[in-house]
């Protein structure tokens, strides 16, 4: 009995010490990556984490003259308060709705259009219309809006000339429930697909061009080509980038949005971000501020793991 | 027949394919051109609204306004060097520690990765950063809009995302011919990168460029404000005042629509400038072309 | 050559942020010691301000001129107003805050300022010849709990005018409106009958912009016009309590006016989304009889902006007069305000001193020179020992900041007297001519712990019904069914607590 005890104890402790070993071993092996991880990781330590201290506000009224340590602790009051607003339904609403918009007008496009890029032979053309699709992205929303206003507006503006000298009433674009969402998706189209193809553009410079003579001598069409061989190369970029989209699917754009609000689209227009603003700067409550964003967060963790949990079940790569 | 099928579905795929790239350039192009010739208008031309593509006539004005004092110039060559050493503190520091994650047998790499990704999301905002900023003495210097954005987790993930699809046994081969981690990194995974670092490149290069709020929090001295900083108190002070008194006399005295454009025109055009350059590293099968060539 | 120059620029650039990076950068105005004032010792003078325009280099001539009169040495931080609150709070957090600091009235100013962080000035006033001269209501307005903490930055408080196209008025044989009837039939003759000749129904008799109702100032239009109607400005008594605005009859009137104008499209149909400055452009243009988004000191340079396109237009300016008289809102008197934090001023006398300094920069030599510049360079005097503006863009690059950022009257104050163009001298006159006539927000320095809380929703709430009232999307039942919301959800609240405030101020 007892020697059996031994036996199966001096397993275990070789087994745990094997373990150690190969640890060891890997470590040894992976000195060098170790070495030039270290000042990666140091960065996000040092600059992301140390500050993160600064979440406990969300648990305090938070004043900045007290500082972090001696404002007066709130617990979850501001979280509370939040969940019980009035206007929270309308703002949960409000912000959703326009975050799937996006996410379902605005996410494919960069990768649509990055396929077109990629299928234009002409170099010089490519180039071209790759820098022309760029160019928005440079454009500060205030001055974008503003165009926008000039293009749209009821007095005199080139569109509703347009629509009034085809027989039609004028549409109030800018002053419009109905219309809010479309203008904030169809501006961040313009404003941001272009810029978005470059990633994915990026992920195709690395297709092998070897598979598309091979296609072609299998007498594959374009299409064909496109479809086996050019998606499947940029799926897991998609993957990943979709991924991260998620951890951001709360955040709408705050300068766009609040730019666009008006008195007449406030009830579909207002969301977490402009909200948040008002509360926090407007009105120095940036306790009750910092609990709704880290409200956001939290959606936003539970959305990429959830993701990530699921794209892995698919055999992706996923992010971690 | 068949064939002919092929070829005359293949030329309208092209043909369909460039009228919409040309169409949705030119919805792209028409505001930009509408801030360009804003800048060359004269303000009673832009006075009468509406828009103007092409101003009746030209002038300098703005333009000359911008420049009679140094504070643009000075504001665009401050960008020009924070964006060049930021731009390459990122790319370094960016592929050194994107590399060691691609590497699917390194131990504490998915809990490294789950570190970093959590910084995407939760964030302890402006004061507590201010304060480790002001720890390391980097206020009012340069290094503050450089090192606290040193790595960004999004170009650090999808970098190491585009590491992982290098088949691995080009970096096999180059082990047993004796190179080190390192040694694979420099000579073999980042030649065969260089779309990716064009692409990360580019997005540093362009964060840096339109660094403000940074620049505002961490720099005192107005002598050293990047040129976004400078472009925003104009634009500021060329759009809405009505709450404003700052003025005694006219309390709406803004600068006009022109001066705005113009320097729209003046801060924009140096980093829209970069991409150009860097559109031939984009080129189609850089990566597995040169190494099989 | 450029780039040589650049790369050499750089390196020295690198340097110079790896030397400050050493030393841990940290000359900031907390380790300075306080000055010795042995008589020669300059006073060290921090001074931080939201930035006014391109921000001056360090030692300008003006900052050397200020140095040598008062004997200091100063040191001024523009902050570039876009992210000006997010410094301020900074500022406030890691206490780099400097000897003066310029801020506005707000909810974290409030905060601080009832903490202690700044030093009490009101005691200390009466010790400055030109500091405790001025009108005590500059003083009054920015109280808080009764005590004064701040030295603002003068302003005039009835500024409100009509500047307007007389040859408009003129050739259509109209007056300047008196009463709302007034208003619509000047309206409907602007709108419709061609003023400008060109065939074209492009006229307005005013263009309004999204501000028109701003709750924040009392300086907006709707206010404007309600109050030469006989409404209070912003906040009233009406038996024994105090209450908005838009609870009033003549409010709601002017409300009435403004949705009767609509929907007969007398006035332009986009107002909610409209910026000052397309509405401005539409005065710039010709294509407006009054600009309402102004002050009527700004007479002059409105009718230069309009010539460039109409030559031979008329312009001049006016008081509000409504059925009462002349009759306007008072605004606040002040652009922010100077506080002294006691992290970085170390005691009352240095306190005392960095006062008499503000108060020297009211001596008639520095306000000439914050106000008109140097002589030869900025201004020339004329025979009549008047200053003259001789280059204004030079004078709005190197004076200006200083004139809008430090204490000073531009027009009537102590230094060398301007030489105005008659219109620039009626403007004066009707912003003078208001002084008596205005009427007080009675709210102005009561505080309401619902409104600081809940301030921005109430605001708001009342603001988008009024936009949907103006615009025929609700009537007048649905207009009181919004005030009726305004009140549940803390209105009635906060007339509570303004009323006590109120009561207990009168005392």
């Amino acid at each position: 009995m007892k020697g059996q005890q031994a036996v199966r104890l001096q397993s275990n402790q070789e087994r745990h010490s094997m373990k150690q070993a190969l640890l060891l071993k890997d470590l040894i092996r992976d000195r060098w990556l170790y070495l030039i991880l270290l000042p990666g990781l140091l960065y996000f330590v040092v600059f992301k984490y140390v500050p993160m201290f600064g979440l406990i506000m969300a648990f305090e009224h938070y004043q900045p003259h007290l500082g972090f340590l001696n404002s007066p602790w709130a617990g979850f009051k501001h979280f509370e308060r939040f969940f019980t607003e009035p206007q929270f339904w309308m703002l949960f609403r409000n912000t959703i709705l326009l975050a799937i918009y996006n996410l379902v007008f605005f996410f494919p496009l960069p990768i649509i259009l990055a396929l077109m890029l990629n299928e234009v032979r002409q170099k010089l053309f490519k180039r071209f219309a790759q820098t022309l699709l760029y160019l928005p992205h440079f454009v500060s929303w205030v001055v974008a809006v503003g165009i926008f206003y000039i293009l749209f507006t009821t007095e005199g503006g080139i569109v509703n000339e347009f629509i009034a000298r085809l027989g039609f009433e004028k549409i109030p674009f800018m002053l419009s429930e109905d219309w809010f969402r479309t203008m904030i998706v169809s501006q961040s189209i313009w404003k941001e697909a272009g810029w978005g193809t470059i990633i994915f553009l990026a992920a195709l410079a690395g297709v092998d061009l070897q598979l598309y003579e091979a296609a072609r001598m299998d007498g594959a069409g374009r299409w064909r080509q496109l479809w086996h061989i050019t998606l499947p190369a940029i799926r897991s970029t998609i993957v990943i980038l979709f991924i991260l989209r998620l951890g951001s699917f709360l955040d709408t754009g705050f300068e766009h949005i609040f730019l666009m609000l008006n008195s007449m689209n406030r009830e579909v227009g207002e969301v977490f971000d402009t909200y948040v603003y008002m509360k926090g700067l407007t009105q120095g409550q940036y306790s009750y501020s910092a609990a709704v964003g880290l409200f956001k967060s939290l959606v936003g963790l539970v959305l990429v793991l959830g993701a990530n949990w699921a794209a892995k079940k698919f055999g992706e790569e996923g992010i971690y | 027949m068949l064939a002919e099928q092929k070829q005359w579905s293949s030329r309208l795929f092209t043909i369909v394919n460039y009228s919409l790239l040309i169409l949705v350039s030119i919805f792209t192009v028409v505001p930009f051109l509408y801030i360009v010739s804003v800048s060359f208008a004269a303000s009673e031309e832009v006075a009468k609204g509406g828009l103007l593509l092409f101003p009746s006539k030209f002038t300098l004005g703005a333009y000359k306004y911008i420049f009679s004092t140094d504070t643009m110039l000075r504001g665009i060559l401050i960008s020009i060097y924070v964006t060049v050493f930021g731009t390459l503190i990122n790319l370094i520091l960016t592929s050194l520690t994107a590399y060691p994650l691609a590497k699917a047998g390194l131990r504490g790499r998915r809990l490294f990765l789950l570190m970093i990704l959590v910084t995407m999301l939760f964030s302890g905002g402006i004061i507590p950063t201010y304060f480790v900023v002001k720890a390391f003495g980097m206020i009012n210097t340069y290094w503050s809009l450089m090192i606290p954005t040193a790595i960004s987790a999004f170009n650090l993930i999808v970098l190491k995302n585009f590491f992982q699809q290098i088949p691995d046994s080009l970096e096999d081969s180059a082990k047993i011919d004796g190179a080190n981690d390192l040694g694979v990194l420099f000579r073999i995974v980042l030649p065969l990168s260089m779309p990716a670092m064009a692409t990360f490149g580019l997005f540093y290069a362009v964060g840096h460029w339109n660094t403000f709020f940074n620049a505002v929090m961490y720099i005192n001295d107005s002598e050293k404000f990047p040129v976004q900083v400078i472009l925003r108190q104009i634009v500021l002070l060329s759009q809405d005042q009505i709450g404003d008194t700052t003025s005694q006399q006219d309390p709406t005295d803004y600068l006009p629509q022109t001066i705005r454009m113009a320097s729209i025109v003046v801060a924009t055009l140096p980093i829209v400038l970069v991409y150009p350059f860097l559109q031939k590293h984009f080129a189609k099968g850089v990566l597995l072309g040169s190494v099989k060539g | 050559m450029f780039r040589k120059r650049f790369m050499k620029g750089s390196v020295s650039l690198l340097a110079v942020a790896a030397v400050l990076a050493g030393c841990a950068g940290n000359g900031g105005p907390q380790t300075d010691k306080p000055a010795q004032q042995d008589g020669s010792k300059p006073l060290i003078v921090t001074i931080a301000t939201p930035q006014v325009g391109e921000a001056p280099k360090k030692d300008s001539e003006v900052e050397l001129a200020i140095e040598k009169y008062t004997n200091s040495k100063i040191d001024m931080q523009w902050i570039p107003g876009a992210a000006f609150e997010d410094k301020k709070n900074i500022m406030i957090a890691s206490s780099d805050m400097p000897k003066a600091f310029k801020i506005t009235s707000n909810a974290t100013t409030l905060a601080a300022i009832q903490s202690g962080l700044f030093w009490e000035i009101g005691p200390l006033l009466q010790n400055y010849k030109n500091l405790s001269a001025l009108d005590d209501y500059y003083y009054d307005n920015i109280k808080v709990d009764g005590k004064l903490y701040g030295l603002p930055l003068y302003r005039d408080t009835g500024r409100a005018g009509l500047v307007y196209r007389k040859d408009w008025f003129d050739e259509l044989g109209l007056k300047l409106p008196v009463t709302l009837d007034d208003w619509y039939a000047m309206m409907k003759t602007m709108a419709e009958k061609d003023p400008n000749k060109n065939g074209e129904q492009d006229t307005y008799g005013l263009f309004l912009d999204k501000s028109f109702n701003d709750p924040a100032g009392s300086n907006t239009f709707l206010t404007r016009l309600a109050v030469s109607q006989g409404a209070p400005n912003k906040w009233g008594e009406e038996n024994g309590k105090l209450i908005p605005e838009f609870m009033t009859t003549p409010y709601l009137n002017a409300m009435k006016l403004l949705r009767e104008l609509y929907r007969e499209k007398l006035i332009n149909q986009d107002f909610s989304v409209v910026q000052a400055a397309d509405a401005d452009n539409k005065w710039n243009a010709g294509q407006a009889a009054i600009r309402v988004n102004t002050v009527a000191s700004a007479a002059a340079t409105s009718h230069e902006n309009l010539k460039k396109t109409v030559p031979d237009s008329i312009v001049d300016v006016e008081p509000y007069i409504g059925p009462f008289g002349n009759r306007v809102p008072a605004e606040p008197g002040n652009n922010g305000f100077f506080v002294f934090p006691k992290s970085s001023v170390a005691s009352e006398e240095e306190l005392e001193q960095l006062l008499g300094f503000f108060d020297k920069l009211l001596d008639p030599e520095m306000s000439t020179l914050l106000t008109r510049g140097f002589e030869g360079k900025h201004y020339t005097k004329t025979a009549d020992g008047k200053a003259e503006l001789k280059d204004l863009s030079l004078f709005n690059l190197e004076v200006k900041p200083y004139r809008d950022s430090l204490p000073s009257f531009e027009v009537t104050g102590q230094g060398l007297p301007l030489k105005l163009s008659p219109l620039q001298e009626k403007g004066w006159e009707v912003v003078a001519g208001n002084l008596p006539n205005v009427v007080p927000n009675l709210a102005l320095t009561l505080s309401s712990a619902t409104y600081l809380e809940k301030g921005g929703e109430l605001d708001t709430l009342i603001r988008d019904a009024q936009t949907k009232f103006i615009m025929g999307k609700m009537d007048e039942a649905g207009w009181l069914a919004e005030v009726d919301n305004w009140k549940k959800a803390g209105g009635d609240k906060v007339i509570e607590e303004y009323t006590a405030a109120y009561a207990k101020q009168k005392q």
